[in-house]
């Protein structure tokens, strides 16, 4: 069923909802921005409506609500451990089609990669419920369309906003009875069908194609470029790299916290190994190696579709001005080069 | 032409004696160095029907018209009227009469501004709004006085070596949660400024005391941990000068200030300098002033009644350090002046 509801009604069913649930939206973080007087925009609890930014781009995914940054996994002492805690509530994420798909493949990460299920990552993900926020044109460097994340309908809510009310599509039972006396609608979510980019997955056929593609000229050129800051991990969705430490805070190093914070794969000291031993160590072999797992790596192993969402964030946020979808263009179109050479 | 010129009196109308007899050269006043690019063809006609064709980007980012007759001074001030009005009054919010007489004074220079964050990536503030601000509490004074802006501690806009030297600072704040430990922040400082961050238990921790204010940890870090607050902080440098005789640096006077000391002591200085120049507008390097009063009595004068924030810090004393082109340049028999 869909509804209209004004935003003053809306926060009293935001407020109603929130004894059993912490609810996380798009929030602007006023001149919090990498650059003086630019905003953040990233994913924090609300508590009315007008606090979701709906007309912009997020800069950072909410991944972060299942897969916070920094997670206490355990606390211990000289021979005891305790397990962390979570919060007792469950969890309602405002978010768009990209995101849902981006944090399904969060869950192939997490759940199904190997033979166990990650704890940590399961005990936040099992109180999720998505409300789905509806995309007008998208914006200049999505390209949902391309990599299918463009539509969905994984959701409990879908939610249109306009100037003082929203459209709300409720399938969720659960949620059902609180809209009962709200004036319907005929509204249903509409999705972006077109982007401003198109970007081409490369067509790596077989292990042969695989190592040329290593050795292609255009990793390089991102030498020069690429700052290996690591923004580009951050804002991921679906980049769900961690490293987990030992902190000690006792002087005699008995009682601490065992936790894990995200960590990225464009950092030098990604690979590092005991002994100093590194893998990957220029900024264009990092890059490699993002750009293969987005497109190629994940796809390879669990069967389905690219693990890139085409959000766009890691172009918005790059510092550096490169790219993501325009590398992935070009490998593509170095990719169809070497097939047309081996099919002749 | 033989000329009877009063170049004193015409130097004040902001027009520059040049090295060819009658002829002198507009200095326009561009406070913050950015003006609409239309202006420019005003600049234009003022240089080909009255200027000899050129018009050069002032030091102290002026637009500046050399070749111009003495006969065509009237003409001019009476066409650069519009932009006075537009620049001073109307953008500036200047206190003056315009009219046909051009402009009222040179005293007080063109502030001078870096671009600042409307463009710049580095810069804390917006400079342009901030020269605005202070050209309508300095301008129109008979009193010297250059001002100098810069966006942030790299000082593109030289405030070092100006009487007045404001330089965008930031107070950052660290989320603890949100750092990854990747210690981009720790390198970037030391890169860049002074090495007071570093690395404990795979977070952050920073020495306060010697934080330029920069902003490169914000800049450098993936993650957002270090942002900057949104309030605005400003360092002013102080007695910094170029010249022949005892060219120096400027020195620290405030550190981490918000806006409203700014303006407080800006709005103080025109008293104080006619109280050490005993009320006669002569052409004296703010720094000198500040020599002759002595940097307590300076100190004192130039805070009154301004509220310090609560993050202000105040320079205790200044030991100056000036180029000695001489050695005890300053030593000189008890009859000089
Ligand atoms: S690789 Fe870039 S476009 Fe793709 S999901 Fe990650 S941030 Fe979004
Ligand atoms: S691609 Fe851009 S965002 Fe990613 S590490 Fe390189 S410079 Fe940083
Ligand atoms: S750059 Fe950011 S994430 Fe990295 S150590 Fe510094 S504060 Fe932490």
């Amino acid at each position: 069923m869909s509804y209209t509801v004004s935003f003053e009604r809306m926060n009293e069913l935001i407020q109603s909802l929130q004894s059993n649930y912490k609810i996380f939206a798009p929030v602007r973080f006023e001149k919090r921005g990498r650059y003086s007087d630019t905003d953040m925009v990233r994913y924090a609890n609300i508590s009315c409506v007008e606090e979701i930014v709906h007309d912009e781009k997020s800069d950072f995914s909410p991944k972060e609500v299942v897969f916070p940054v920094t997670q206490a996994i355990l606390y211990f002492t000289e021979s005891e451990f305790m397990e962390s805690r979570v919060h007792d509530k469950k969890i309602l994420i405002f978010l768009r089609s990209c995101d849902i798909h981006g944090i399904r493949r969060l869950d192939n990460m997490f759940l199904r990669n190997g033979n166990v299920a990650d704890f940590y990552y399961k005990r936040l993900r099992e109180k999720v419920k998505f409300v789905l926020m509806e995309c007008h044109d998208g914006w200049d460097t999505c390209f949902c369309v391309s990599m299918g994340s463009n539509e969905t309908s994984d959701y409990s809510m879908a939610v249109r906003f306009h100037d003082d009310s929203l459209e709300i599509d409720v399938k969720d039972e659960e949620f059902e009875p609180m809209f009962g006396k709200e004036a319907q609608s005929d509204f249903t979510p509409e999705f972006v069908k077109q982007n401003a980019i198109t970007v081409k997955i490369p067509d790596i056929r077989d292990k042969d194609t695989l190592h040329e593609v290593y050795n292609l000229p255009l990793w390089q050129s991102y030498n020069s470029r690429c700052q290996s800051c690591g923004a580009c991990n951050a804002v991921c969705i679906t980049c769900s790299c961690f490293t987990t430490t030992d902190v000690v805070y006792s002087e005699n190093g008995r009682m601490g916290e065992r936790r894990r914070v995200w960590a990225s794969c464009q950092h030098e000291d990604f690979t590092a190994m005991a002994g100093g031993h590194r893998f990957r160590t220029t900024p264009g072999e990092r890059l490699r190696f993002r750009a293969l797992h987005k497109v190629y790596d994940y796809r390879q192993r669990f069967k389905t579709e690219q693990m890139c969402v085409g959000c766009g964030r890691c172009d918005d946020r790059c510092p550096e001005f490169i790219s993501f979808s325009a590398m992935i263009n070009r490998l593509s179109e170095e990719v169809d080069k070497l097939n047309e050479v081996k099919s002749k | 032409m033989n000329h009877d010129i009063d170049i004193k009196e015409i130097r004040k109308n902001c027009f520059r004696q040049s090295k060819v007899k009658g002829e002198f050269m507009l200095q326009m006043r561009v406070p913050g160095g950015i003006v609409a690019a239309k202006h420019l063809s005003m600049v234009q006609h003022i240089a080909e029907t009255w200027g000899n064709g050129t018009f050069h980007i002032g030091t102290r980012q002026t637009f500046s018209l050399p070749g111009i007759k003495y006969e065509s001074i009237d003409a001019v001030n009476a066409y650069i009227k519009d932009y006075i009005r537009e620049i001073e009054v109307d953008t500036c919010g200047v206190d003056m009469d315009v009219n046909d007489a051009g402009y009222p004074t040179i005293g007080a220079r063109n502030i001078v501004a870096c671009i600042g964050n409307s463009h710049c990536i580095k810069a804390n503030i917006d400079t342009t709004a901030l020269a605005r601000k202070l050209e309508s509490i300095i301008f129109p004074s008979h009193y010297h006085i250059k001002i100098s802006i810069a966006g942030c501690p790299n000082d593109c806009a030289k405030a070092h070596f100006t009487d007045f030297g404001i330089i965008g600072v930031t107070k950052t704040e660290y989320d603890y949660d949100r750092c990854i430990g990747c210690g981009k922040c720790v390198e970037a400082c030391a890169h860049h400024a002074t090495r007071v961050l570093s690395m404990e238990q795979a977070k952050v921790v920073k020495d306060e005391c010697c934080c330029v204010g920069c902003g490169e940890c914000v800049l450098a870090c993936p993650t957002g941990a270090w942002s900057r607050v949104p309030t605005k902080f400003y360092r002013v440098m102080i007695g910094g000068r170029t010249g022949k005789k005892s060219p120096r640096m400027g020195k620290m006077f405030l550190n981490f200030v918000t806006e409203d000391v700014i303006i407080g002591i800006m709005k103080n200085w025109e008293k104080f300098s006619a109280e050490v120049l005993e009320h006669k507008p002569v052409y004296l390097h703010g720094g000198h002033l500040i020599d002759r009063a002595g940097y307590h009595k300076f100190k004192e004068m130039i805070l009154d009644g301004v509220t310090l924030n609560p993050e202000a810090m105040v320079a205790q004393r200044i030991f100056w350090a000036e180029t000695e082109y001489r050695s005890n340049i300053n030593v000189l028999p008890v009859a000089t002046k």
